[in-house]
């Protein structure tokens, strides 16, 4: 018998039972569109957060922090007594003729009020000039100026915190004295520390998430600000900017920056950063691709319940086509086909739906913007990035496959079943 | 004459349960070429077993069936099914396959064989206009009546060019005007067409018009008569 007609024939018994053969394809397209789903957004995330990490981590930059720091990426484990101070961006300067300046960074949540509300944020004490040269694509001004020579009093803010709802109502503008507060937790009792900052400069829109790099959440005051209102000389990280972004270069400094300080500091780069970040996502996949292929297994052993009734009811058919001389692995197809052609409909349909819920759920959670963030009463948006369900190629055909094998393989022992039955007692069969 | 069918001490024991039942003690049988042979005999007495060994569907306990010289006891289940497209099937209750029309399941033995759609197709509708249903090619078995569907059985079992038809009272589900015409039409193609018809049957009527019947009993043949 032709494959044409093998295939024609499995068809017609589809289609002979619709609603059946329609519940069984829906099973499919649940698993199928489960995983879809969760792939796309999860590659979706994955994509953005490596986008954005890219803009706000220049490549040429090392992050040095005390202790593991950044987990697998990093370098080095410091002794719990160490502290990265401020003013060892001096000696790493001094480290090797590839460096071409460091850093420090301290940092502290907070909040700020003006007008009476209040918005948290991080307080972030950077050397202005440095730091501006160090991400010369990010720490830009909008409006006002990022000053050179600095004043105590002076603010740098995040564009998030001139404008946390995205609407053009502003928190806090250009000129604004604003009251900066942290909660001091090292005193007793416990107090909250404050000053009045100037804003001199907004930031343009980052979109980041400003590990190590400029953030649309936060303000900046000078580094010798923060260590008075900190009143610590402790910094959370020194950023070094390289010379070049040279794989050795980035290895060398590394090492030398982590022997200098007797492996008590972490070193991070951007580049190990996102190679972290990409294998906790594979990771992350894995999983929940594991969680949505247990609904799809779920739908594999449906098919094979149907296919069983139907070879029971099939029966008498069966022994008529073997009485005309039909072979045993044409029965065997004839089954296998029907799963096939359940599969790939269920997978086709399954792809296109869970690539619309993908769309969908991220639409939903982003209160029908496109953007994702957590904007909420005096909260200012900690992400404001957009999030766009990503399918790939690979994605969709894995689906495909995967859909096809699941429904071919439960259908493999009641089709085996069906090639086997013999001819005489088929056709006895009530 | 060639010999056709031949079965040599032919015995079929099947187990009830854990009782075994002989249905056949030794049955020998020769069908020549062109011959029109009814099977006569009361239920139970084996005709039907007789009928599914001689049509390879099953294979005996003991003895042999040959079929055009070929012992079907050495053969495996793929050369049995290619054996089974040379022989054509006429059942009691039709065995048409409801989903497909007429023309369709006439078609069936031949897309089974691996014959084009066009080939098929053409055949099918002069199969059918054989049996004298050129006007219903498209309906389906549920808009046939009994003597019209057994009809299109026979026309199915004729589509492989068979060596000989293996009829299994093909009268016995129909009415006696239907009846009538499947008698004209069987002896028919036995007469004009020359086939080989071994028929199973309790329509003394119809065995009468055969050449030769061979009456069972018990799982033997104990009577064998030229008309």
């Amino acid at each position: 018998m032709k494959v044409s007609d093998i295939l024609s024939y499995s068809f017609s018994a589809i289609k002979l039972r619709k609603l059946r053969a329609g519940l069984t394809t829906l099973g499919v397209v649940i698993g199928i569109a489960a995983i879809v789903a969760l792939l796309s957004i999860t590659q979706g995330l994955q994509n953005t957060i490596t986008m954005q990490l890219e803009t706000g981590l220049a490549t040429n930059t090392l992050i040095v922090s005390a202790g593991g720091g950044f987990g697998a990426g990093g370098q080095g484990r410091a002794s719990s007594d160490f502290k990265l101070q401020a003013n060892y961006t001096e000696i790493i300067d001094g480290l090797s003729p590839d460096i071409e300046m460091s850093a420090a960074i301290i940092q502290r949540a907070g909040w700020i009020e003006s007008d009476g509300r209040e918005l948290a944020t991080a307080i972030v004490g950077v050397d202005f000039a440095k730091y501006g040269e160090i991400y010369s694509s990010a720490f830009v001004n909008e409006s006002g100026r990022i000053p050179q020579n600095t004043e105590n009093n002076m603010l740098i803010i995040g564009k998030r915190v001139n404008d946390p709802w995205k609407n053009g109502t502003l928190f806090c503008d250009l000129n604004d004295d604003v009251k900066i507060i942290w909660t001091n937790t090292t005193t007793f009792p416990i107090r909250n520390e404050t000053y009045t900052g100037h804003v001199v400069a907004v930031l343009k829109e980052v979109g980041g998430f400003g590990i190590g790099g400029p953030s649309d959440s936060s303000i900046y005051i000078p580094i010798s600000q923060a260590q008075s209102f900190f009143g610590t000389d402790e910094c959370s990280q020194i950023i070094v900017k390289l010379k070049n972004s040279n794989k050795e270069t980035i290895d060398n400094v590394s090492k030398v920056i982590t022997d200098a300080f007797s492996n008590q500091v972490s070193v991070m780069s951007a580049t190990a950063m996102l190679n972290t970040l990409s294998s906790v996502f594979s990771v992350i996949e894995l999983f929940l691709a594991g969680i949505a292929a247990i609904s799809l297994l779920v739908a594999g052993i449906g098919i094979m319940n149907i296919m069983i009734v139907s070879l029971m009811e099939r029966t008498r058919e069966i022994g008529i086509l073997k009485a005309l001389g039909m072979k045993g692995r044409t029965v065997l197809l004839i089954f296998l086909f029907e799963s096939v052609i359940i599969g790939l409909i269920g997978s086709v349909i399954g792809i296109g739906s869970g690539w619309g819920v993908a769309n969908l759920v991220m639409i939903i959670f982003s209160g029908g913007g496109a953007s994702f963030g957590n904007l909420r009463g005096n909260q200012t948006g900690s992400f404001g990035m957009t999030i766009t369900p990503l399918l790939t190629p690979t994605v969709a055909v894995l689906a495909l496959v995967f859909g096809v094998g699941v429904s071919v393989i439960f259908a493999i022992y009641p089709a085996w079943r069906a090639s086997k039955l013999k001819p005489v007692e088929s056709l006895r069969y009530e | 004459m060639a010999t056709v069918v031949e079965a040599v001490n032919l015995k079929k024991t099947y187990m009830l349960g854990k009782v075994p039942v002989e249905a056949l003690r030794g049955v020998n049988l020769k069908v020549e070429t062109g011959e029109f042979l009814a099977v006569l005999g009361p239920s139970g007495s084996g005709k039907s077993t007789l009928l599914n060994l001689i049509g390879a569907l099953d294979k005996p306990t003991e003895g042999t069936v040959l079929i055009e010289g070929v012992d079907i006891s050495r053969l495996n289940d793929n050369q049995l099914a290619d054996l089974r497209r040379r022989i054509g099937f006429v059942f009691q209750f039709f065995n048409l396959i409801p989903r497909l029309t007429a023309r369709q399941n006439v078609e069936l033995p031949m897309a089974i064989s691996g014959l084009s759609k066009d080939e098929r197709r053409k055949r099918a509708e002069e199969l059918l206009e054989i049996v004298g249903l050129k006007e219903r090619v498209n309906h389906k078995p549920t808009e046939l009546s009994g003597g019209e569907q057994q009809r299109v059985a026979i026309a199915r079992a004729l589509a492989n060019n068979p060596s000989f038809l293996l009829m299994d009272e093909p009268t016995g589900n129909i009415d006696s005007k239907a009846a009538n015409e499947i008698i004209r039409l069987v002896m028919r193609l036995n007469k004009e067409k020359g086939i080989t018809i071994i028929m199973v049957t309790h329509d003394q009527r119809l065995a009468s018009q055969t050449e030769r019947t061979v009456q069972m009993f018990d799982g033997l043949i104990v009577q064998e008569k030229v008309n």
